[in-house]
């Protein structure tokens, strides 16, 4: 089901493509459209699917990954509406795109009901860290922009980017209020993830999973120091005036390691986060 | 029924003549109702910019046309008809809606694709709109012109990129600090394109703008010109401190701001990026500035090297604006002989329906023992007949694709039925077209 979702993304993708280069409103406009008429399809697809299991829509990694996407795609529509800005989207639909394509591709899920999974802290876990995760992507593609267009400045080469994204402010402002949403939904995944794993080590004595929520699991390892990095991108911000293409960097950074604890590490490292 | 323009552009007269040809500085209103009240021609709107004084109308006998405008350019200006004939240049038709798309979307002007251009064009017709000097033909002919302009906007590159040294400064301030409101301006020296770009930047929101340079006289007098304020010159660190942008053009044989001068102002904190524009020769801030973290450094060459890449980009976007204004014409001419046709439609209609009724009222006596309802339906299917059997013709004859096929077409058209000749439909038509509403003459003739 999942692979309708990823169809209308990838005729959003070619339609963002298209208006990033030919500059065409009129194709702008179609891309929106396409995008919304994606997440909505995104929408029922993830509806239905927790219909059916009647669980959370994130338990299994290739579901979370599905529900990351229709995060991001709603973060990028309410930040394109906001800032009427557009140029964006060309960069964020591939994200899209890819990621999409590791639910549509994967095996449907058949897990039944799943008492570690069966807490409302897990909910609350896992929306708050994909919906980061979500902010991240943004703030990645946003800083990754800035530094393109921050060369060509510099370089004094005023060329294709120049023309077509908004000035460095407003990517640097943008990026800044998606860093620090992001951090904080992050910081409070991460809390009520160990409030859940105290309660489920109690809870749950026999189940492997639980006894494996520990700093050494690479999951766990690796979302610590995705934390640490925007801490310190926040911090660095107020304190040491670090804007601009430093701050553009951190995110890039920052999402690298995200997608790194999203994929990757989801699907063959981790112990304790693998409910499929 | 004919477009027809007359007039002068930089294109085809210099500009002493130009001058005394010009409509806009007196009362252009004024102008229009006195051409109108004077000649034959049915629609008059003139167009008159310190480029052009082009003269729009709609007329049926060309010639006439012609004379009738240059007679009323040489009175209404007091200029010998001799003087400026050789340099009128005329078109008619699709040739002159040509002209007016090109002008409307600055393909037509001395800086290609400056926007002003069409917002002249907007004035123009407004002008002649609410003294109802035009018509449905230049109605139609105008507001489509603001179409293209629109879409050579935004459809194409043509007016995008600065084509001076200072405006194309205020744009790389706008890409780096995006709006520009509360930016603090430093201007550094008296220079003339020092100042011209700090009056650039204040029209585009900046705050502040101090002034400083070695005489603090002449500091002073830049103050009071571009409206700021003036600093001494042993206060010029602090001020570059506190400065986003930075507009440098003194006389100084030697560069007056070091790299270490920058560091200093950039050092502890700073977290807002500074932008320097060099305009002197020789230079005034050391190039090695440029180097440092958040400096961005321009100088007059840099800035130079836009404009010229912006002009050339400007030329490549030509021919997508030229398609544009092609597509229109062609838009804009089969609506014109849709229009054309209408009155052969118009008079082929009555022909039928006169025939229908003296067969009617022929048949009278036989219909005499049918009720006022069955009389009635008589009446109904005779005219539902003929409106069936023009249904198919009308359609053809307002899709023919060419004029020239259309002339031939309504030619035949006119002597299979015996139609009545031109200039009497013509006056029907013009009654006719207020009560039916033919489909692509949607336009909003009397408003």
């Amino acid at each position: 089901m999942n692979i309708l979702p990823l169809l209308i993304y990838i005729a959003a993708g070619i339609a963002y493509a298209v208006h990033f280069s030919k500059r065409d409103p009129k194709v702008g406009r179609a891309a929106t459209t396409l995008l919304l008429a994606g997440a909505l399809a995104h929408t029922f697809v993830i509806g239905m699917q927790t219909m059916e299991v009647w669980n959370a829509p994130f338990a299994g990694a290739a579901r979370a990954v599905s529900t990351f996407v229709w995060l991001l795609a709603l973060s990028y529509l309410y930040t394109e509406l906001t800032s009427d800005e557009r140029a964006m989207g060309v960069f964020i639909l591939p994200v899209l795109v890819v990621l999409q394509a590791v639910p549509a591709l994967a095996a449907p899920a058949t897990s039944g009901p799943d008492p570690l999974l069966d807490s409302p802290w897990f909910w609350v876990h896992m929306l708050s860290l994909l919906f980061a995760y979500a902010s991240f992507a943004l703030a990645g593609v946003l800083g990754l922009t800035y530094v393109l267009q921050f060369k060509e400045i510099k370089k004094k080469n005023l060329g294709f980017f120049y023309t077509r994204l908004p000035s460095l402010q407003v990517l640097d402002t943008m990026n800044s209020r998606a860093v620090a949403v992001g951090w904080a939904f992050l910081s409070l995944g991460v809390i009520v993830g160990v409030i859940w794993a105290t309660q489920a080590q109690a809870a749950l004595p026999t189940d492997p999973r639980a006894q494996a929520f520990s700093i050494q699991d690479p999951k766990i390892l690796v979302t610590i120091v995705t934390w640490v990095v925007y801490s310190f991108a926040v911090v660095a911000r107020q304190v040491m005036g670090w804007s601009g293409r430093r701050a553009a960097w951190l995110s890039a950074l920052g999402f690298a390691i995200v997608l790194l604890s999203f994929l990757p590490i989801n699907y063959f490292v981790t112990t304790s986060h693998s409910f499929n | 029924m004919h477009l027809f323009l007359l007039g002068v552009s930089h294109r085809t007269a210099p500009l002493a003549l130009r001058e005394r040809l010009d409509f806009s500085s007196r009362d252009v209103g004024a102008a229009v109702e006195a051409l109108s009240a004077r000649a034959t021609t049915s629609e008059t709107v003139v167009l008159s910019t310190c480029n052009r004084s082009e003269i729009y109308v709609v007329s049926d006998q060309l010639a006439r046309a012609r004379e009738e405008l240059i007679g009323f350019f040489a009175d209404y200006h007091q200029v010998p008809a001799a003087q400026f004939v050789p340099h009128l240049f005329a078109r008619e038709d699709a040739q002159a809606a040509h002209h007016l798309f090109r002008v409307a979307a600055g393909l037509d002007s001395l800086v290609v694709g400056e926007p002003q251009v069409l917002g002249q064009v907007k004035e123009a017709f407004s002008v002649a709109a609410d003294r109802r000097c035009s018509g449905p033909t230049l109605n139609r002919l105008f507001t489509s012109s603001f179409a293209v302009g629109k879409r050579v906007r935004t459809e194409t590159g043509l007016g995008e990129g600065a084509v001076s040294v200072s405006f194309a400064a205020v744009q790389l301030a706008r890409k780096i600090f995006g709006k520009l409101d509360g930016r603090r301006v430093l201007v550094i020296g008296a220079g003339e394109m020092g100042q011209l770009t700090a009056r650039h930047l204040r029209t585009n929101g900046v705050g502040d703008i101090v002034v400083t340079g070695r005489t603090f006289a002449r500091a002073e007098e830049v103050a009071a010109t571009i409206g700021g304020t003036a600093v001494p010159w042993s206060e010029r660190n602090t001020a570059l401190g506190r400065a986003d942008i930075v507009v440098t053009a003194t006389g100084s044989p030697t560069p007056l701001i070091t790299r270490d001068d920058v560091a200093a102002a950039m050092g502890r904190q700073r977290r807002e990026p500074l932008f320097m524009i060099d305009i002197a020769v020789p230079r005034d801030v050391e190039a090695g500035a440029g180097d440092i973290e958040q400096v961005f450094l321009y100088n007059v060459d840099d800035l130079q090297v836009i404009v010229h890449e912006n002009m050339s980009r400007r030329s490549s976007e030509v021919q997508r604006a030229e398609d544009i204004v092609a597509e229109e014409v062609g838009r804009f001419m089969a609506w014109s002989r849709s229009r054309a046709t209408v009155s052969t439609v118009v008079a082929l209609r009555r022909r039928f329906d006169a025939i229908r009724r003296s067969e009617l009222q022929r048949l009278d006596f036989k219909l005499t023992g049918l009720n006022p309802t069955e009389r009635a339906r008589v009446e109904e299917v005779t005219r539902l007949i003929v409106e069936k059997l023009l249904i198919e013709p009308t359609e053809q004859l307002k899709a023919l694709p060419d004029e020239e096929t259309q002339v031939a077409y309504t030619d035949a058209v006119r002597r299979l039925f015996a139609l009545r000749d031109d200039r009497e439909a013509e006056a029907e038509n013009g009654r006719h077209e207020t009560e039916s509403r033919e489909p692509g003459s949607s336009d909003t003739s009397s408003s």
